[in-house]
């Protein structure tokens, strides 16, 4: 019987899939579906936002940024 | 320019049909729907009908168009249809017909010959107590409300720069309705619709904020349908003349003080006899607006420099250096909102875009894809010269930019860093029995056009609506 469940698709890089995954590891409160390939996922709508800053803020911290030099 | 899909035609079309038919009561609306919203052929059609007592048989009609220009012949139809000016009837012998409609019919017939004494296109002011004011002041003042107006929403405030034109709490409210701007922590924000807004041309502008206003009139208390057609009064009056006030409803001249904080119109005072016009009103419904009006020349351009339309002033150089070629305090807040400003001399600004000041900008809700078309529509003559010799070299179809490549492709860059998941809400369908079962539905979803992804392997898939999957689903139980 097929059946059809809410939620959001998330589509992204594999690395950051991962951290999704970290992520929902703790209290497996975000993810409805994981969708077994390396970009795809389905989270729960109420978690969207939550995940979209978690992600900036975490993102911002770990990727290294050339520096940006403000000389003349 | 006549007819182009606008934001006025596209308002009016939602209207209903009572609407228009109070709308057309007015000649003077009827005249500015004929001028500006029409295309030519459509303003053919109209013309060859207007004084047709009875409906032309839709085949007459039709055989004036050659055969080559039915698209054409079916756009302005269809127009004419959707602004209710042409209607579809039948003659006595059951043939399908058109015919003008009334209202509009009578209206435009009054407004183009002549009627006796009305006061549709306002009534000229006699008594010129003040002497008469000229039109350059007036261009004056409605450039200096109006700047006022793009700059309280961009904050030029926020410069440290005077302002001097004072907007009433009117307008602040009607552009806080209008989502252009917001107010956060008591200071104003810019949205995305506003950065859009901005970089408009003048006479879209006036039109957006004009029917935000309409809009609104209900809320304040005012028929929307009285506060349009009056609209259209003003953008049939003459720019350089006075006119009487003593004619005009309280909603009028309400509106008429409104529209005074936008420069729209001018009066010298709010109990003053008469009232001006200004060139942002009697351009609203002409062909011959926008661009070589010295309004939008001045405030699309340097401040009052060069008048010459579309000469753009800022230069970009590869390695993301902005030099800016004007003093105007509004274009030069513009141009902080997405660039870092290191220097300001007294013609020119310089600055730098940078990861974070874009970043700034799109976290404020302005998107790289604005940016960069503010950029390439502002850019200096001699970027555009520059090019000219280099986009022969055009690369995998890409239109040549004015912009060096590489700082457009590292604006979108940036942007992309922000938005790391595309998230879409939709409906998972799964747990289906069999790939058989699985497959119609799939197919289905996609042929409606909500499939967004589907594994074939896992049997499953997403939708972005899922009313008409589940209906088909039960219909084949």
């Amino acid at each position: 019987m097929p059946r059809a469940v809410r939620g959001v698709l998330i589509e992204c890089d594999p690395s950051v899939k991962a951290i999704i995954l970290k992520y929902d590891e703790e209290r497996h409160d975000y993810i409805v579906e994981d969708l077994d390939d390396d970009r795809h996922l389905v989270i729960k709508e109420s978690q969207l936002q939550n995940l979209k800053l978690r992600l900036g803020r975490e993102l911002d911290e770990k990727v290294m940024q050339p520096e940006e030099s403000e000389s003349e | 320019m006549a007819a182009a899909p606008s934001r006025p035609f596209d308002y009016l079309e939602s209207l209903p049909g009572t609407v228009f038919f109070k709308l057309y009561q007015q000649p003077s609306t009827a005249l500015a729907i004929f001028r500006r919203m029409l295309p030519d052929l459509a303003k053919c059609f109209v013309m060859a009908l207007l004084y047709l007592k009875d409906p032309i048989p839709a085949v007459d009609l039709e055989i004036w168009v050659k055969s080559e220009s039915l698209k054409e012949r079916d756009s302005a139809l269809s127009i004419l249809g959707r602004l209710h000016i042409l209607s579809n009837t039948t003659t006595a012998d059951n043939v399908r017909a058109y015919m003008v409609t009334n209202p509009f019919a009578a209206s435009l017939r009054q407004a183009l010959t002549g009627a006796e004494q009305t006061q549709s296109f306002g009534v000229l002011s006699r008594t010129s107590d003040e002497g008469s004011t000229s039109i350059g002041s007036l261009d004056e003042y409605a450039r200096r409300q109006w700047e006022g107006v793009l700059g309280y929403m961009v904050g030029t405030s926020g410069l440290g720069i005077q302002r001097d034109a004072n907007l009433s709490k009117g307008v602040k409210q009607l552009l806080q309705a209008g989502h252009l701007v917001e107010i956060r922590d008591r200071r104003v924000e810019i949205t995305q619709d506003g950065f859009a807004f901005v970089l408009q041309d003048v006479g879209t502008q006036v039109w957006h904020i004009l029917i935000l206003y309409v809009e609104s009139a209900e809320a304040i208390g005012m028929d929307s349908v009285e506060v349009l057609s009056f609209i259209f009064l003003l953008s049939s009056l003459e720019l350089g003349k006075s006119y009487e006030k003593r004619h005009l409803t309280s909603n009028q001249l309400r509106t008429l003080t409104d529209l005074a904080d936008f420069g729209i119109v001018y009066q010298s005072s709010p109990e003053a006899g008469q009232f001006y016009p200004t060139r942002l009103a009697t351009t609203l419904t002409s062909d011959s607006s926008a661009l070589s009006n010295p309004i939008s020349g001045t405030l699309s351009g340097p401040g009052g420099g060069s008048n010459q339309p579309g000469s753009g002033f800022i230069i970009i150089e590869t390695n993301y250096r902005l030099y800016a070629y004007t003093s105007s305090p509004l274009q030069i807040s513009l141009i902080a909102l997405f660039t870092t400003l290191k220097y300001r001399f007294p013609n020119l600004v310089t600055g730098k875009i940078t990861r974070q000041s874009i970043r700034r900008a799109i976290e404020m809700g302005i998107t790289a894809d604005q940016i960069i078309s503010y950029l390439a529509t502002h850019a200096h003559p001699q970027m555009r010269k520059h090019n000219v010799s280099r986009s022969t070299s055009n690369q995998t179809g890409i239109p040549p930019s004015v912009l060096p490549p590489t700082v457009v492709d590292q604006i979108r860059l940036w942007q992309l860093e922000r938005d790391r998941v595309k998230a879409t809400a939709g409906f998972l369908f799964k747990d289906f029995v069999s790939l058989a079962e699985y497959e119609a539905p799939c197919r289905y979803a996609e042929e409606i056009g909500v499939l967004i992804w589907k594994s074939d392997r896992k049997r499953m898939f997403f939708v972005t609506r899922h009313e008409q999957v589940a209906a088909f689903l039960r219909n084949r139980k």
